[in-house]
């Protein structure tokens, strides 16, 4: 028997980037995991919780936890941000109600992030993808310093064909994004990004790995506008990218 | 909520080029530096862990560990005072000074004097308050608040100071460290000799033995706790520790964590003023501890906060602080908040009110750097969210304080939405197709700078076809044979290093620091000093009573009391650290502790069987506990307060040279 996962794919994947979606869906599948998608799900509530605004966050924190509660396996999440948010964000958030806070802690233990998930879970390290050119590993602060996820992507990564990896100076600095605050403080914000890109530069690497789709949208975000090369992918993107054999 | 000001405040230090510059060298030195020092820890988690875990039980038992604590530091002689707020902390001061007839005061570095406005209400009493330390001395030249907890003078470059000096101190305009450093000793000199009060912040209260403890650099914390005829202490009540044994491990961590040093050049260790026989040191010993709003914070959901040792290692960590540097945290009023970065944008609310300070909390992207530095695992990013969520003073229960009314709209309208999946679906599918009205054939688009995010960054187009869509057509993969590989877990931490010789280890550690050490025989003691003496042209020097017997027939003339005519002092040393390269120094009957802070040079003369191989062993003994004042010193005095360069010989000595006595070493060579 196959072990199955529910997918919460992000509203970001979902709404901006569904290719990440797909992407760590055909991981997954490999890798002989059968995948759900509950499509009830929405967002996670984190930008309302982020911004002080939890009788926003709330209903969006119920919402998810029911969705996923009544599901088989485990929770699997392209994001270690949406992960960080449903593991602490959600135990914070009901600290005050005993009967909500039992049921997020139940869905906290069962939710991983993907590539913590495909090492540390299946034991996987190699998934037989290849990736031609230089490559750099921007490691989100969510899934660094939130989860202690690290050496899991970059294993991963390591076993990628093709692909040189280059290490990114101060790569576990934030690039910028935080949510809200990239609105709200933009000057801020900018100049994170400036740093980012520049180290990215010094790499002269012409991918950009990241495990967070809010990285992937800042860093991108900012390539464009600058007219800038390089591409940022999700990790999943790279991982699902095989030669045809034969 | 006036975010304004702020807003105003950040738009300047960004476009600020000689304060970008600061910024970036503090962060990039600090970093690495800080990297360096821990990687003398092997088990530096497990200490923090453990620190973590002895702020909270004080904060949790805070009243009984007052009372502990206030008890022993009467009975060793201090006079303690307690502060509800910062007008009674002040009136309490004003008290003091005016039963001394005071005019100067000595100042050394004290944050909790900025929180309360010291300088400003002693000026407006009619007294002069001189800081001491030197990037305090400089922001005050200069009418500022310190824009750091640990460096003051960080968002300075040396022509600034330059120019500074110039206008404030008439000397001919420099940028030589040195020299400018140079000018202030002598400046300060003065001050520290007339001062009629010396005024020092606290490190940490120990609750078992009555002990103050201040760590400082420069040399100017044992000045104005030494010289001076009084001396009043200022003490958060939340800073204290257990007992002397937890004082070494937090002396392991805030060293490190705030300025990359093992430990710091002087550790001063206080428990009475001058008892009968001291040769010096203070007739009277005030200690005001203040409350200012730490009793409300502790009993609020912002409690961990007060766990806080002041390193400033979450400053130096922050990408925000990078950018924006400390005197952009300012108040709704427009002026620096009194502690910045990622600390203050908690306690600034938590203490004074979220009115004021609530929208520094938003200036954080909860990165977590600020978190993976914090010696005493602060959760900093919590902590901040939850002044978002309206946790501090005089807005409970108002949400998204600082928050913009538009950026609330629009996430309660994101909120409505994302509660109803199908609407959800349908809104996104429309966004595919609206944000493709006219037709565009890039995939990102760009958004006017008011927006935010359009500021700096294209944003993409929502998908036509968003993932839920897509998943109903999805193409499944078969199963693939896929390489497995056994992942172990990194080991457990290691362990400290095995047994290293002492001496060996001392002598290295000690020259690392800028002393100079030489084993020797007893008979050897009296011709080696008068040796190294002659060698710079002094031949009068301040002598402890242990000293004075043994250099009675070297020719040296000898003092016996605090002498600044005296250009070297010798004392003993009561016991040595191998692992830090540095000397405890007691002060007490027959004991002089002028001796090794007054002249140009300290020789200590240590006993090779009173080395020890850590700290922890020197600091919980009879030694320091029976001390009316005890100091470790670790090198010459120093600063790095300008552009974080490196300055030998501050307050304190510039030279010291430890004779370690060994009775089976070989004879020198002469």
């Amino acid at each position: 028997m196959p072990e199955t996962v529910q997918l919460m794919v992000t509203c970001l994947v979902d709404t901006f980037f569904p290719q990440v979606g797909e992407a760590m869906v055909k991981v997954l599948e490999r890798a002989g995991v059968r995948v759900e998608f509950p499509a009830e799900q929405t967002c996670c509530g984190q930008p309302a919780f982020n911004a002080g605004l939890r009788r926003e966050a709330r209903p969006l924190a119920e919402h998810t936890i029911r969705v996923f509660e009544a599901l088989p396996g485990k929770v699997i999440i392209p994001s270690g941000s949406c992960t960080v948010m449903l593991k602490y964000g959600y135990p914070e958030l009901f600290a005050d109600d005993s009967s909500w806070l039992e049921r997020a802690i139940k869905l906290a233990d069962r939710t991983f992030e993907f590539s913590e998930f495909l090492v540390d879970g299946l034991g996987v390290s190699d998934l037989g993808a290849t990736w031609r050119g230089k490559v750099s590993y921007h490691s989100s602060c969510h899934l660094l310093r939130g989860l202690g996820v690290d050496r899991q992507p970059r294993l991963l990564l390591s076993n990628v064909k093709e692909a040189e990896l280059i290490e990114l100076p101060q790569a576990e600095d934030c690039c910028g994004f935080g949510g809200v605050f990239s609105v709200e403080h933009p000057e801020v914000s900018t100049e994170m990004l400036r740093r980012k890109i520049k180290n990215l530069e010094t790499a002269q690497a012409a991918t950009l790995v990241v495990c967070d789709t809010g990285c992937l949208m800042n860093i991108q975000g900012g390539l464009k506008r600058m007219r800038k090369p390089q591409r940022v992918v999700h990790l999943a993107e790279v991982l699902a990218n095989q030669e045809k054999a034969g | 909520m006036t975010t304004g000001k702020f807003r105003e405040r950040i738009r300047a230090s960004i476009a600020d080029e000689a304060l970008q510059a600061a910024l970036d060298g503090n962060a990039e030195r600090r970093t690495q530096g800080r990297i360096n020092a821990f990687a003398s820890l092997p088990d530096h988690e497990v200490r923090r862990q453990r620190a973590h875990a002895i702020r909270t039980e004080v904060i949790d038992h805070l009243d009984e560990y007052l009372a502990r604590f206030i008890k022993k530091v009467e009975s060793n002689g201090i006079i303690v005072h307690r502060a509800e707020d910062a007008d009674a902390a002040i009136k309490i001061f004003l008290e003091i000074a005016a039963d001394h007839n005071a005019k100067l005061v000595a100042k050394s570095k004290s944050m909790v004097s900025e929180e309360i406005n010291l300088n400003h209400a002693l000026q407006a009493a009619g007294l002069q308050a001189v800081e001491t330390d030197l990037g305090e001395y400089i922001v005050q030249l200069r009418g500022e608040r310190p824009s750091h907890i640990i460096t003051p003078a960080v968002h300075l470059r040396r022509h600034e100071v330059g120019a500074l000096f110039q206008e404030k101190l008439g000397i001919p305009y420099t940028e030589d460290i040195p020299i400018l450093t140079n000018t202030a000793r002598k400046v300060l000199r003065e001050v520290f000799l007339t001062a009629d009060i010396g005024m020092s912040g606290v490190n940490f209260g120990v609750a078992e033995s009555g002990t103050l403890c201040i760590v400082t650099n420069e040399g100017n914390g044992r000045m104005v706790t030494t010289v001076p005829k009084v001396h009043i202490a200022l003490l958060g009540m939340e800073r204290l520790l257990p007992r002397l044994d937890d004082l070494a491990l937090f002396l392991s961590l805030l060293p490190r964590s705030a300025t990359s040093q093992k430990l710091s050049v002087y550790t001063s260790l206080i428990h009475s003023p001058r008892r009968q026989g001291d040769l010096d040191g203070p007739g009277e010993r005030h200690l005001i501890l203040l409350d200012n709003g730490r009793s409300t914070l502790r009993g609020s959901n912002l409690q961990e906060a007060l766990l806080c040792i002041r390193c400033g290692a979450c400053l130096n960590a922050c990408p925000v602080f990078r950018e924006i540097g400390g005197h952009a945290y300012v108040g709704a009023d427009g002026a620096p908040a009194p502690y910045p970065g990622p600390i203050g944008s908690v306690l600034s609310p938590g203490l004074f009110g979220s009115r004021e300070y609530g929208q520094l909390a938003q200036a954080s992207s909860l990165c977590g750097a600020c978190r993976a530095v914090c010696p005493v695992d602060i959760d900093l990013p919590v902590l901040l969210l939850r002044v978002r969520a309206g946790a501090a003073r005089e807005v409970e229960k108002e949400e998204g304080v600082g928050v913009p009314v538009s950026l609330k709209s629009g996430i309660r309208l994101f909120r409505g939405v994302a509660a109803r999946p199908s609407l959800f679906g349908f809104l996104q599918r429309m966004a595919g197709v609206g944000s493709r009205l006219p037709p565009a054939r890039e995939n990102w688009m760009h958004l006017p700078a008011f927006s935010g995010w359009g500021l700096s960054k294209d944003l993409p187009r929502p998908a036509i076809r968003p993932f839920r869509s897509r998943w109903k057509s999805l193409k499944h993969e078969n199963p693939q044979d896929l390489l497995k590989t056994e992942y172990s877990l990194p080991m457990d931490a290691i362990l400290p290093t095995e047994g290293f010789d002492l001496t060996e280890k001392f002598m290295e550690e000690l020259k690392a620091l800028g002393g100079e050490g030489h084993v020797c025989r007893t008979v050897e003691i009296p011709a080696l000093i008068s040796s190294l003496l002659n060698a710079r042209g002094i031949g009068k020097v301040m002598v402890d009573g242990n000293s004075a017997k043994l250099l009675a027939g070297s020719g040296l003339e000898l003092v016996q009391s605090p002498d600044t005519s005296c250009r070297a002092g010798v004392t003993r040393a009561t016991a040595g650290v191998a692992d830090t390269g540095s000397l405890l120094v007691i002060g007490g009957p027959g004991e002089l502790l002028s001796a090794s802070l007054l002249g140009e040079v300290h020789i200590a003369i240590l006993e090779r069987g009173d080395l020890h191989a850590s700290l922890a062993e020197v600091i919980n003994t009879d030694h320091v506990r029976r001390a009316p004042a005890a100091v470790v010193i670790s090198g010459p005095s120093r600063t790095a307060d300008i552009e974080m360069t490196l300055t030998i010989g501050v307050h304190g000595p510039g030279e010291l040279i430890v004779l370690l006595v060994d009775d089976s070493a070989p004879e020198m060579i002469k």
